[in-house]
């Protein structure tokens, strides 16, 4: 049993007093005993701005990570290397699109975008990855061979 | 100009052969800009006494798509003791997973036109595992509220 943290801290001068400090200790679904299993960080290149899978559910990446609709207790985390704060990446939920365009939005399940990370940006989210609509599908705003967008992430699975 | 300054440090010394430990820090802006997130909902905290999937941001999203195109931050936190206990997070209708007693989520948000003439907005959902009562916390840091007319 491996023990992996996650210490967030965000503070601001927008009101007074906001500020947020938690640490979480990654562990397995309904129970104490800590997250093993890592995809270990990972770094794509994308050389094309078009909306493809980042990670896979199922069968996909994380091959070996236990799949389950009702105890999944995997974090991702999620970082766009990118000095340019103009460039984004839009991180989405469901069924690539393959090409330049999002696949449409579908509140039943089958696509949903998430939000977007800014040149440097990341996130820390739990990933339930129990399909293909669970896959994380990303579309840079630009990317080239000259110039690839560089995604690095790292799962955290039971 | 509001400054909002994010950091995370993930570590484990027995996850792998060498110690992993891997730091970030980011300051919120503005969409395409240098210029600084400037509003919050403030933090949230609230005990859900039911399995019921409520939204949690829904006075900022109806009869408004302000939000649209703008960078928005949410945190949310299951401050459940009861490993057990978990809630799930959806936005939309889609599943992104679930929290356990004391994890959290860190991530940014989309707004989104309604995709399905069901007014979801890409609504940010939460759902309890049980009905016995969970402490919940959550905030949005934002640009470009904009609230519905009262009626």
């Amino acid at each position: 049993m491996a023990t992996i943290t996650a210490a967030l801290s965000v503070s601001s001068d927008i009101t007074t007093g906001f500020s947020i400090n938690k640490t979480m200790t990654m562990t397995k679904a309904a129970t104490n005993n800590g997250l093993e299993r890592t995809s270990g960080i990972q770094r794509k290149y994308l050389t094309a701005a078009n909306e493809v899978d980042l990670i896979q559910g199922a069968a996909g990446v994380v091959a070996d990570m236990t799949v389950s609709a009702t105890a999944s207790a995997a974090k991702i985390y999620i970082k766009y290397i990118e000095s340019d704060t103009s460039k984004y990446i839009t991180l989405s939920f469901g069924n690539q699109s393959g090409g330049a365009s999002l696949t449409a939005n579908d509140s039943n399940g089958a696509h949903m975008e998430i939000g977007r990370l800014y040149g440097d940006d990341w996130m820390i989210i739990p990933w339930d990855g129990t399909s293909a609509t669970g896959d994380i599908c990303v579309l840079p705003s630009v990317a080239t061979a000259a110039e690839p967008a560089i995604i690095e992430y790292i799962v955290f699975f039971d | 100009m509001a400054t909002t300054t994010a950091s995370i440090t993930l570590a484990s010394s027995d996850l792998l052969t060498d110690e992993l430990s891997l730091s970030a820090t980011k300051t919120l802006h503005k969409a395409g800009s240098t210029v600084g997130l400037d509003q919050t909902t403030g933090m949230t905290k609230a005990y859900l006494t039911a399995t019921t999937q409520v939204d949690i941001f829904p006075t900022l999203i109806e009869g408004s798509l302000a939000f649209a195109g703008k960078s928005s931050w949410v945190y949310i936190s299951n401050e459940s003791e009861d490993e057990t206990e978990y809630v799930i997070v959806k936005v939309s209708g889609n599943v992104i997973g679930k929290l356990y007693a004391g994890d959290f989520l860190w991530m940014p948000w989309s707004m989104a036109e309604d995709a399905d003439s069901d007014n979801k907005h890409a609504d940010i959902q939460l759902t309890p595992s049980v009905a016995t009562g969970m402490w919940l916390q959550w905030c949005m840091v934002n640009e470009g509220t904009e609230y519905p007319t009262s009626v």
